[in-house]
């Protein structure tokens, strides 16, 4: 007899999904669903979009789930079809021709900010300085600083997620990283003005 | 003047290689060697030590932006397992 499935670990739980075990996939539903559609809702119009696109992710999962090799976690797989689905909706609602670009130098005249104590991310107006400087970013930028800095992957993991080598994935990420903190230089010039 | 124009050459040199390396020192990804590169010009440069200032708060505060929960996402994604042939 199988072990339930809440006491089962991820490669087990894997194993038993890649022999048509539904209830076994359903586990790796419940253990990564969340943690998906927030990644997932960066790249989309809306919360709706994104629990749509998790769905779709996890359903494709399952059709391939037999393609799956071990090579990497579960989830790093997992969130290459997540992000892959999201990518290609995004680019579809595109403006055809439109082309990202990236302003990531830094402003000379802008204060030095890092001291300041309204400077925290859980204030409502910074915190929204910072989501829209995040979503403005092109999807190829966007996506290393979500996955390294938001969700705490570590740059392995995401440079083999996003397919890139390692020195092409920090180049984007620091550039991205940039760019953001630059959106916080305007913010911080803005008010003084 | 010519060890003047030198320095200001070196000079500029290091400010854009800090500049490019301002990530990896942050991520700990520098050797002891490229970390006393960078601590050295940051140390003389007000324009790096601001931008490597402001950068680590950038940091700190993406790591605060967790996306709003939505609740039961898992149970929508189960029904549409369900659903599938």
């Amino acid at each position: 007899m199988s072990a339930p499935v809440g006491t089962c670990d991820e490669r087990q739980l894997v194993e038993r999904s890649q022999a048509g075990d539904r209830l076994a996939f359903e586990e790796l539903v419940r253990r990564h669903a969340d943690r998906l559609y927030a990644v997932v809702l960066r790249f989309v119009a809306d919360a709706d979009e994104a629990e749509e696109v998790t769905q779709d992710a996890f359903l494709s999962a399952w059709r391939s789930i037999d393609k799956f090799e071990f090579r990497s976690r579960f989830f790093t797989w997992l969130y290459r079809i997540g992000i892959n689905e999201a990518k290609r909706r995004s680019e579809r609602g595109a403006p055809a021709g439109a082309v990202g670009s990236i302003e990531d130098s830094p402003i000379e005249e802008a204060p030095d900010w890092s001291e300041a104590p309204e400077f925290r991310a859980e204030q409502g107006q910074l915190r929204g300085v910072l989501e829209h400087a995040v979503r403005a970013l092109p999807l190829d930028y966007r996506a290393p600083l979500i996955l390294r800095d938001v969700e705490g992957l570590s740059t392995q993991e995401a440079a083999e997620l996003m397919g890139l080598g390692e020195a092409a994935f920090k180049s984007r990420l620091h550039r991205a990283r940039l760019a953001v903190r630059r959106a916080v230089d305007e913010y911080y010039l803005e008010a003084e003005r | 003047m010519i060890r003047r124009l030198i320095e200001r050459r070196r000079y500029m040199r290091e400010h854009r290689w800090t500049h490019a390396h301002l990530s990896d020192y942050l991520d700990d990804d520098l050797s002891p060697e490229e970390r006393e590169r960078v601590e050295d010009h940051v140390g003389i440069c007000p324009h790096c030590r601001r931008v490597l200032r402001t950068l680590r708060r950038t940091l700190e505060s993406l790591m605060e932006l967790s996306a709003e929960p939505r609740p039961r996402v898992a149970d929508g994604v189960i029904d549409r397992l369900r659903r599938e042939p």
